[in-house]
């Protein structure tokens, strides 16, 4: 079995130049296979159909967080409103300013095993597939790899895709 | 002195090193260790004598105490003493922007005394934010006085900033001098600077009732994260202060006490994995310091610092207030410019040629603390600490707040940070300037 056996087609994506207002709501609204569900996050792809970069849900609440919170204990001493009165000011911010840079992603003929080791070794829980001519076709979830090694133990599939 | 190719050859070595230090193109710790290195290799200095000699090589009473005090600092930050502390602090203040801004300059100020700088102030500033944030009032204030607070601070102990350490080592003073000589004046320079803020940030600080509650509601208790170890690091910290009490009397070096003071913890804490808390040491600071000593031993032995010393003492003409007028307005602006601590490497063993010039009888304690010289040493502390606040390059300590500020949002320009910084700077070396006139020329005690 191989990433795009097991991936999810790409119907979306984000560009670098939205607000981050806009961009939370396409993850609300996204497709996950069929469903109209919301996705965890999207590639960010330029207007040469190139991947820069990957915005997740994570992404989103980094952005929220003070950087000088992560210097010390400070979480038992915050208030009520703080978020919301940070998440006026940070949804006006562009996607290319949170967005994940260095994003780990497969080749679609990569097999499973590798798409593991990318997993466990980055800590992610899903990865843009890259198709041969270089552009993201598709997202590869955690969820779906433990399905096929549920398959593989000799469970009935759950949910067919295929 | 014979002017030789070895002499040229460590005074270039020593002037490229400061030139690209100053400069910034190269991290300044990568600079030291290759000049140091090329010091050695070129045999300016034997290798004996850059490990092992004691007026040229490193001086590892300085390294030690920096590590032994970085370690306690490490292992006392989990336990959320100081989270703790900055709270308590900014619930002091009942809230009021103003009386918080003050709290935290005589909390940053104090703290620092004991910790080195950049410590206090990576401990203050995101609490300083927090409240800023908290009370919807500018945190530039607050960043800005923490950084000048930490610089003034510092000054008053031996512990309290690397210039400090370095002199007591190099004149062999000790912790109670340092209290006698230099934290009366800083008292006297902190009331300044709190009129100082008060002129300049007094009024324009303001929030609304309903917003300090905010800083009401928060309970510092929840700071404390490990309350056995808290209680373990002051029994630590109460025998290390007792011991930098009594170090001079018991004829201990700082470093013993200090590392003592480590080593006692380290066991207390009963870690079996010190990997931890011994990587969070500042090594490349520690290692910044060995380079350095090297490079500048290497110069001290082929004469260019004694040169040097001639040329101030021609200047001045050996009158020893005009040298230490000198000794302290330079090192203010030197230290604004340059990192002080590099400077000060380079002042101390300036300052020892100084004396042997001066009194070429004596030797050991008599030279090294000459009741005439007694000034400079305090000049050389003066000048080059508070000069720090000159520029936002003028201490680590600044670097670090410009840095959080930035990350924070809130960007202080360099242009920004002296026009606060340097009458602040002035100032201080101003009320210096007299203290040391009228205490050591006039009063004389």
């Amino acid at each position: 079995m191989k990433a795009k056996d097991l991936m999810v087609l790409l119907k979306e994506y984000l560009r670098p130049g939205y607000n981050l207002k806009k961009a939370a709501n396409i993850l609300k609204t996204s497709r996950k296979g069929e469903r109209r569900i919301g996705v965890k996050g999207l590639p960010v792809i330029n207007t040469t159909g190139k991947m820069i970069g990957f915005l997740s849900i994570g992404d989103i609440l980094k952005s929220v967080f003070p950087s000088y919170m992560s210097l010390m204990n400070l979480g038992d001493f915050t208030w009520n409103g703080m978020v919301e009165d940070i998440a006026k000011k940070v949804g006006r911010l562009k996607v290319s300013d949170v967005m994940t840079k260095n994003v780990i992603s497969v080749n679609e003929d990569a097999p499973l095993m590798e798409c593991i080791d990318h997993m466990i070794k980055n800590n992610v829980k899903k990865l843009p597939v890259i198709s041969k001519k270089g552009r993201v076709v598709g997202m590869l979830y955690e969820r779906d790899i433990f399905f096929a090694i549920t398959e593989a133990m000799g469970n009935k599939r759950k949910r067919g895709k295929k | 002195m014979t002017i030789d190719t070895t002499f040229w050859a460590a005074t270039i070595i020593f002037l490229i090193a400061y030139a690209v230090i100053i400069s910034e193109k190269v991290h300044k710790t990568v600079v030291a260790l290759f000049g140091a290195g090329l010091i050695l290799i070129l045999k300016i200095l034997e290798q004996h004598e850059a490990f092992h000699v004691e007026e040229l090589g490193i001086d590892w009473n300085v390294i030690f105490l920096l590590i032994s005090m970085m370690l306690i600092i490490n292992l006392m930050r989990p336990t959320g003493v100081f989270e703790y502390i900055a709270i308590k602090s900014a619930k002091w203040g009942k809230g009021d922007p103003f009386r918080v801004l003050i709290i935290f300059a005589i909390v940053t100020a104090v703290l620092s005394a004991f910790l080195d700088n950049v410590t206090t102030v990576l401990l203050i500033t995101p609490v300083t934010i927090l409240i800023a944030d908290a009370l919807e009032v500018d945190p530039i204030p607050y960043l800005l006085s923490c950084a000048f607070a930490s610089n003034i601070g510092g000054t008053a102990t031996l512990i309290g900033d690397p210039p400090n350490i370095m002199i007591a080592s190099k004149a062999q003073l000790n912790f109670m001098d340092f209290i006698y000589h230099l934290a009366p004046i800083i008292v006297v320079i902190m009331v300044f600077y709190i009129f100082a803020i008060r002129f300049i940030w007094g009024k324009k600080l303001v929030t609304k009732e309903e917003l300090k509650k905010r800083i009401m509601a928060m309970n510092e208790n929840e700071a404390i994260k490990d309350p056995a170890m808290l209680k373990k690091s002051l029994f630590v910290l109460a025998i290390v202060l007792t011991g930098f009490i009594f170090h001079g009397v018991l004829h201990f070096q700082p470093a013993t006490v200090a590392l003592f003071g480590a080593g006692l913890l380290l066991l207390l804490s009963k870690t079996n994995e010190p990997h931890h808390v011994l990587a969070e040491v500042e090594w490349p600071t520690i290692f910044f310091f060995m380079g350095l000593f090297i490079i500048v031993g290497g110069v001290v032995k082929v004469g260019l610092i004694k040169w040097m010393s001639l040329q101030v003492l021609a200047l001045t003409e050996g009158n020893l207030f005009a040298t230490s007028m000198v000794v302290m307005w330079f090192s203010a602006f030197a230290s604004a410019i340059v990192d002080n601590i590099p400077y000060v490497a380079t002042m101390n063993p300036l300052i020892v040629d100084m004396a042997k010039q001066l009194w070429p009888n004596e030797t050991g304690l008599q030279l090294l603390q000459h009741p005439d010289l007694m000034p400079l040493w305090w000049s050389l502390a003066l000048g080059a600490c508070l000069g720090g606040n000159g520029s936002a390059i003028g201490a680590s300590a600044n670097v670090i707040v410009v840095g959080l500020s930035e990350k924070a949002g809130k960007r202080i320009s360099f242009g920004k940070f002296m026009l606060y910084g340097m009458p602040i700077m002035i100032m201080t070396v101003v009320i210096s300037t007299i203290y040391v006139w009228l205490r050591y020329y006039v009063l004389k005690i």
